[in-house]
């Protein structure tokens, strides 16, 4: 681990919060009523270089993965690539400032987690999925809001960013997925973090995806295998990238930002980015074989 | 076109042309490559230009910062641009990365990340300074660097812990990713990376210039030495989550730096913020006020933040203050026991320091062998910090017998135990004794 903490946080989990990430319970009075020590000069753990390193933002970014039977096949095995591909090109992405881990949730008759808790990026090793069963969707939403808390897998004693929350689906849900989400909507997590999705294939509904995302931006669909590995390296790539990073807020300099200026800024960049380089790809699939040469 | 490949050729501005030979890595405007190009290596930085706000002034300027030249010998500046694609995609190439040194998030990090080719797994090689020496060294060379960069009237604009490259074994100083320095007062659409920036580029009423750098170096200072985030206590992590609202506020609007003297309620967490709480109190009351000043006064008042040249005499003063001791502990006089006025001791084993008063400043310099000396500490108008112009050794001859030797080109003179002083010409030395005076010209010194 690459950010270990010598001794426990002294924080209290009493004090109301500012925002409400899962209701009273955070981080409050420690070091303010607790001045550093004036130990004396004889305490010798004082090496000037012997440093940890800098205290980092967590982030956790969630793949929440259909497998269903009908993702059985090319689907599979192409998203199973692709992932396994991914995993070390995003894990310089957190840099000095963030540590990033990646949690998996797939969905198909049953919600299963791939491990029992989020991952360091730099330790994660793919577990390839395999497709049967129906697409329970709202059951994958419910999980979701049950595992995105401070009890949970979001329990760094540290800041955290907002997580980056990837659906990857080829079907309509077989539940009731709107039940679900209106659970997960109420969850400050989800409503901060960024959101994205990628419908596979004729059968996945862009409007469902998109009232998942919150916006049709951040929303894509592939319809090929090449383009489903185009696609997922674009959004994990891009999301992993701006939800590591705090924000460089404006480069507008006409007058003073407020807070509505910086509202959800990076799921609109995400919308944006996402937009730019999907515009920008081609689809060599769908180009016959005797042009562009 | 966004993305070059490998073995594709890239012309460039004035002929030839740049082979493509893999990727080094991306940044927020473009992807670095190694490039062949006349027979040599090169990174090549290529731009996503519908990143850049005005990609035709950006080149103007790439193509006068060509032309100056870099400020000293510590920039990797670009060299020579391409031509623009059809698209107008361009890129320039610099010379890579020597040998020796290590990325600033690495050493942040405090390990590199080293990927075994056959299994792809990441494996964690140790990153951090060989000696305290070459740590202020090193902050001595960036600030010196940034020094001369806005003597030349130009700014860095996006000052952030990706900007460097440092040797953790002499402290020498690599400043890379200079495409987006321009002359102060102008701006090609960067703003720089959040926790670096300065409040008034956060809030959004001021864009970068030689004043926004002046707080961005002071972060970067910051990190190295107390490796923490200078605004990043309680009052933060109490957000739990890092919004893009919080970081206005943290940032920007209410930015508040965790050992501000009059306002207590951003003070570093014990469990998260470990770093900081230990270095502070190893520090010097001179260079704990700089930072105070700089984050505190400095975050309103621009004009109030500390010049490049106060930050190096800061740091050349407790360069000169580091004390090796024979038993191990190498550490700050302050850090010491301050036995008396002229002498300090060993918290460990009890080993006593004599002290040399110069009489440029007003404070005086621990003696212990091995100790250095340089020309800017004994030349008043050299600024030439990483010359050693004198050394304490122990004589080859009479073991035992401690002195100090003349390592610079002049000669300088000495007062013996005899009371008559004796010109000591380069190369020779003299003994460190009770009523030792030196004149080393217009500095002079004393025991």
């Amino acid at each position: 681990m690459s950010n270990e903490h010598i001794t426990e946080p002294e924080v209290n989990k009493n004090v109301s919060p500012l925002d409400d990430f899962d209701n009273a319970e955070t981080v409050s009075s420690a070091a303010s009523s607790a001045p550093v020590s004036d130990d004396s000069i004889l305490d010798f753990d004082d090496d000037p270089l012997s440093a940890t390193s800098v205290s980092k933002k967590s982030l956790v970014i969630f793949f929440l993965i259909d497998t269903s039977g009908s993702m059985k096949g090319k689907k599979m095995g192409e998203l199973n690539t692709v992932m396994e591909e991914l995993i070390p090109e995003i894990r310089r992405v957190g840099e000095a400032d963030t540590d990033v881990k990646i949690a998996v949730l797939t969905f198909s008759t049953e919600v299963r987690w791939m491990y029992s808790n989020p991952i360091p990026i730099e330790d994660f090793e793919w577990a390839r999925l395999r497709a049967s069963g129906v697409t329970s969707m709202g059951a994958a939403f419910k999980e979701l809001n049950h595992r995105m808390s401070r009890n949970s897998f979001l329990n760094s004693p540290s800041l955290s960013f907002a997580p980056v929350i990837f659906l990857m689906t080829d079907g309509y849900p077989s539940d009731d997925y709107k039940e679900g989400l209106r659970e997960l909507q109420t969850n400050s997590w989800y409503k901060f973090g960024l959101k994205a999705a990628l419908g596979i294939g004729q059968e996945a509904n862009d409007n469902i995806l998109a009232e998942f995302t919150g916006s049709k931006d951040t929303v894509v669909h592939a319809y090929s295998g090449g383009q489903l590995a185009q696609m997922i390296k674009i959004i994990a790539v891009t999301s992993s990238q701006i939800g590591s990073k705090s924000m460089t807020l404006s480069d507008d300099t006409s007058h003073e930002l407020g807070e509505e200026d910086v509202f959800a800024a990076k799921q609109k960049l995400l919308g944006q980015q996402i937009q730019e380089l999907v515009s920008t790809q081609t689809d060599g699939d769908d180009v016959p074989f005797d042009t562009g040469w | 076109m966004i993305e070059l490949e490998i073995g594709q050729e890239v012309e460039m501005e004035f002929g030839g042309k740049a082979k493509v030979l893999s990727v080094i890595g991306s940044g927020g405007q473009g992807i670095v490559y190694l490039v062949r190009f006349n027979g040599q290596k090169w990174a090549l930085k290529w731009y996503d230009i519908n990143k850049m706000a005005k990609p035709a002034a950006f080149r103007k300027n790439l193509q006068n910062n060509i032309n100056d030249g870099p400020p000293s010998n510590k920039f990797l500046w670009p060299k020579y641009l391409t031509k623009e694609m059809e698209d107008g995609t361009f890129g320039y190439i610099m010379e890579l990365k020597p040998e020796g040194f290590d990325s600033f998030v690495d050493i942040l990090n405090t390990y590199k990340l080293e990927i075994d080719p056959l299994t792809g797994r990441g494996v964690k090689r140790p990153v951090k300074f060989n000696t305290l020496s070459a740590m202020v060294t090193c902050v001595i060379n960036i600030v010196n660097a940034f020094r001369q960069l806005h003597r030349a009237g130009k700014s860095y604009q996006d000052l952030n812990d990706g900007g460097f490259f440092i040797n953790v074994n002499t402290g020498a100083v690599l400043v890379c990713d200079c495409d987006n320095i321009a002359p102060d007062g102008s701006n090609f659409g960067i703003g720089g990376k959040p926790g670096y920036m300065a409040p008034e580029v956060v809030r959004g009423i001021a864009q970068p210039n030689v004043q926004t750098d002046k707080y961005s170096l002071a972060v970067v200072l910051f990190k190295l030495l107390f490796r923490g985030d200078p605004m990043e206590g309680e009052k933060v992590v109490r957000d739990v989550c890092l919004t893009e609202s919080s970081e206005l506020k943290h940032y920007g609007q209410n930015a508040v730096f965790v050992y501000d003297p009059d306002d207590a309620s951003n003070r570093p967490v014990r469990g998260i913020h470990d770093n900081i709480i230990k270095f502070w109190r190893i520090y010097p009351d001179y260079i704990k006020d700089a930072f105070i000043r700089s984050f505190t006064t400095g975050i309103s008042d621009p004009t109030k933040r500390i010049i490049e040249n106060e930050w190096q005499k800061l740091f050349i003063r407790l360069r000169s203050e580091i004390i090796q001791c024979g038993c191990g502990r190498t550490n700050f006089s302050s850090m010491f026991i301050h036995q008396n006025e002229k002498t300090f001791k060993c918290p460990k084993c009890g080993m006593e320091f004599v002290t040399i008063g110069f009489n440029n400043r007003d404070y005086r310099t621990p003696l212990y062998l091995g100790c250095k000396f340089y020309e800017c500490e004994i030349v008043p108008e050299s600024d030439d910090f990483t010359a050693v112009a004198g050394e304490l050794v122990e004589n080859k001859l009479k073991k035992g017998v401690l002195g100090i030797k003349n390592c610079s080109d002049r000669q300088w003179k000495a007062k013996m135990p005899d009371g008559v002083f004796y010109d000591i010409a380069p190369g020779k030395g003299f003994p460190v004794w009770q009523g030792l005076e030196i004149d080393f010209g217009e500095v002079k010194a004393q025991i």
